[in-house]
């Protein structure tokens, strides 16, 4: 009797260890050895040496957006190093979009004495959840993709940049286009609860108001799976715009409006920039150009396809823009101190940055809130899954 | 009176209403036999939705499919049957059948551990990001039936139709054919079933694999119908079914059946006529009435305990 009640308890703890284990593969996967980043060796004084993390949704549902935001990151080292003689090393921080991950992943990288900067969170929600602790150890973070105006505007987040415009200025580029443009005279704007979405939804549509076309407002959750009935309300409207940030729940949303036979054109944005979503003749906003279109940056397009092969969203190259400015400030830093810079020095070289010609076709600069100057919002049409046309 | 919107939202909530009955129905079974709450059902019905998927990749995927689609369907919707069958008869010879006779709660915690460990599983087999069937790439979605406000997609007549199948056999199955009638004995009192010569272990054996298959098939209709599936699916959907298993009377077969279908017309008709926002407060708040008005729910009956 004894022998089976040992049995099972250990039986019992096991397959909760297992379950432990495979629940614990759930949070943030770091590859990316910390002590790889270390091996630098104390003698830092003599060359720049140091680290940058890279957070950002390398798996989960946005793992399409953050894996090509990591490729760009990738490459954005291996360039800089290459150029500038230096050996910059890159900690990956997977967070799933997930501001508790991002915490957590975020507790992590200050921990680490050799990381000088981050690159991301990629998610808006993400970098309220970081900020806080970014803010408290002085380490700048630059986001390739967070577009809440509040981030900077609200003065919060000392240490945070941008290589993106901020939703103020997206809300009513979107706005304008679907007023205009495309001349709709009903639209229902419909947000995923997140804030990301919940900040874009308001600004767009106080700007359509203003326009004097029809809004009607309703609100999904990201756990939604079945928009049948929501579909039917939509259904006779011009325009179904969603600020959304998962591509796939838009593509189901899409082929269920054409499924009751609707016209409505949908209208997304950046959040739907990815090949999760591929409704035709639909529209998204994206924050950056594409830059195969642009002259002074295609033996950099070249270069990356030839490595990572090709890339399809516009949420790449900010990424490489973001990184490369944030080395520059680091080896900025690095020079000026003479060996190993303090964090605080990192974040006063980001606030000097001034490249000429960033990827992204023209010149980074960081405004008194960390927001990029003369940044604007393009508009691109889908035409199948990972091609678009721009629209302006 | 918008005819057509009321017919649209009557057919969404069939449609969703169908796959939480099958979810309910395994629940119910389970429950019925061993007073065992099976919480990994949503997962059995998870990995059924994944089984469909990888048979039709493994066929071709949505684009370019090498069999005519009809044969692909109906091969889909076996694998996904058989995937779930074995997975749930797994279940019950690893996780439940030593703990038969050990207190309720162990059982319980247990099928929560199970159900835990299938969704990390399928998370490191299939990753975090959500497949899509992509139906839309081999089925004309724009086809179906369309008479006056009755419009249906062929997925979704699939659906309907294929549950009012399964229903109707599994209902057969009970109340016509030995098996059946070993399984209403083994619930009714196990062990005078087990003196009368049934083969107790085989009867559960089999309530799982029916379970089973109902769950996986209610996965694959899910994949055709609402294009995503994912790691994390098993759990809301087990959940609702586990209302609906409820609200019908654990225990009880027709009840199951009737419990699903509510919830599903529940859902649709609140996303559509009050807000989607509000739709699942609504849906638990019908829950609530129903088991405060009629606690052993709308078609149980309450046990009889001999003293």
């Amino acid at each position: 009797m004894k022998k089976h009640y040992l049995a099972a308890l250990l039986a019992l703890v096991l397959s909760l260890a297992i379950a432990a284990a495979g629940c614990g593969g759930d949070d943030e996967e770091s590859s990316g050895t910390t002590g790889g980043g270390t091996s630098s060796g104390p003698a830092q004084a003599a060359s720049c040496t140091g680290s940058i993390a890279a957070m950002g949704p390398y798996t989960g549902d946005a793992a399409s957006i953050g894996q090509e935001q990591l490729d760009f990151t990738k490459y954005a080292v291996e360039k800089f190093n290459e150029d500038n003689g230096t050996d910059f090393k890159l900690e990956e921080v997977d967070t799933q979009l997930d501001p508790a991950q991002a915490s957590t992943g975020a507790q992590r990288v200050v921990s680490n004495d050799d990381i000088l900067g981050v690159l991301g969170p990629a998610g808006s929600q993400e970098v309220d959840a970081v900020g806080p602790i970014f803010t408290r150890e002085n380490l700048a973070f630059i986001s390739p993709s967070a577009t809440d105006t509040k981030l900077t505007e609200s003065g919060k987040y000392p240490t945070f940049f941008r290589d993106v415009p901020n939703d103020a200025a997206q809300g009513p580029t979107d706005a304008e286009f679907i007023a205009d443009t495309l001349g709709a005279k009903t639209v229902w704007v419909i947000d995923d609860q997140s804030s990301y979405s919940t900040g874009l939804a308001e600004s767009t549509t106080t700007a359509l108001e203003d326009a004097g076309v029809t809004v009607k407002r309703e609100s999904i959750s990201q756990k939604t799976t079945d928009f049948s009935a929501l579909v039917s309300r939509v259904k006779d409207a011009d325009v179904a715009f969603l600020p959304w940030q998962l591509g796939s729940q838009a593509q189901t949303f899409g082929n269920q409006l054409a499924e009751q036979g609707s016209d409505a054109v949908i209208v997304g944005s950046d959040g739907l920039f990815t090949e999760d979503f591929s409704i035709k003749d639909s529209y998204v906003s994206s924050f950056a150009p594409d830059i195969k279109g642009i002259e002074s940056s295609q033996e950099l397009v070249q270069g990356y396809e030839a490595e990572f092969g090709k890339f399809s969203s516009t949420f790449g190259p900010p990424a490489y823009a973001a990184t490369n400015a944030l080395l520059t400030a680091i080896k900025q830093a690095c020079d000026d101190a003479g060996g190993s810079p303090a964090r605080e020095d990192i974040v006063d070289a980001m606030t000097n940055v001034d490249i000429e010609q960033s990827i992204l076709g023209g010149p980074l600069k960081f405004d008194e809130n960390g927001d990029p100057e003369g940044a604007k919002f393009y508009i691109f049409k889908v035409l199948g899954k990972g091609k678009y046309e721009l629209q302006s | 009176m918008n005819w057509d919107f009321l017919v649209q939202q009557v057919v969404s909530g069939l449609t969703l209403g169908s796959m939480y009955a099958l979810i309910a129905l395994g629940y119910t079974m389970v429950y019925g036999i061993l007073k065992l709450l099976n919480f990994a059902h949503g997962e059995v019905y998870m990995m059924g939705a994944f089984a469909g998927l990888g048979v039709m990749t493994a066929l071709g995927g949505p684009d370019a499919p090498i069999v005519p689609v009809a044969l692909m369907v109906l091969v889909m919707f076996l694998a996904g049957m058989s995937a779930s069958a074995v997975l749930a008869m797994g279940l019950e010879r690893f996780a439940y059948r030593r703990l038969r006779n050990a207190p309720r709660i162990a059982p319980l915690i247990t099928a929560l551990g199970a159900s835990f460990f299938l969704q990390s599983t399928a998370l490191l087999l299939f990753g975090a990001r959500r497949r899509s069937y992509d139906s839309a790439e081999f089925i004309d979605l724009r086809g179906g039936i369309h008479w006056g406000p009755l419009n249906a997609s062929p997925t979704r007549l699939l659906t309907i139709s294929t549950t009012v199948t399964l229903m109707v056999l599994l209902t057969l199955l009970v109340s016509r054919t030995r098996l059946g009638k070993a399984m209403r004995a083994v619930s009714f009192d196990r062990e005078a079933a087990a003196m009368m010569g049934i083969d107790v272990d085989r009867v559960i054996v089999a309530t799982f694999a029916i379970g089973g298959i109902l769950a996986g098939a209610a996965g694959v209709m899910f994949g055709l119908v609402y294009f995503s599936v994912y790691h994390l699916m098993g759990f809301t959907a087990g959940l609702k079914g586990f209302t609906a298993a409820v609200v019908g009377g654990i225990g009880n077969i027709p009840g199951a059946m009737l419990g699903g279908l509510l919830i599903g017309l529940a859902e649709s008709f609140s996303a559509a006529y009050v807000s989607s926002t509000f739709m699942d407060l609504i849906v638990f708040s019908i829950l609530i009435v129903v088991m405060l008005a009629r606690p052993t729910g709308l078609l149980g009956r309450a046990d009889i305990k001999k003293v």
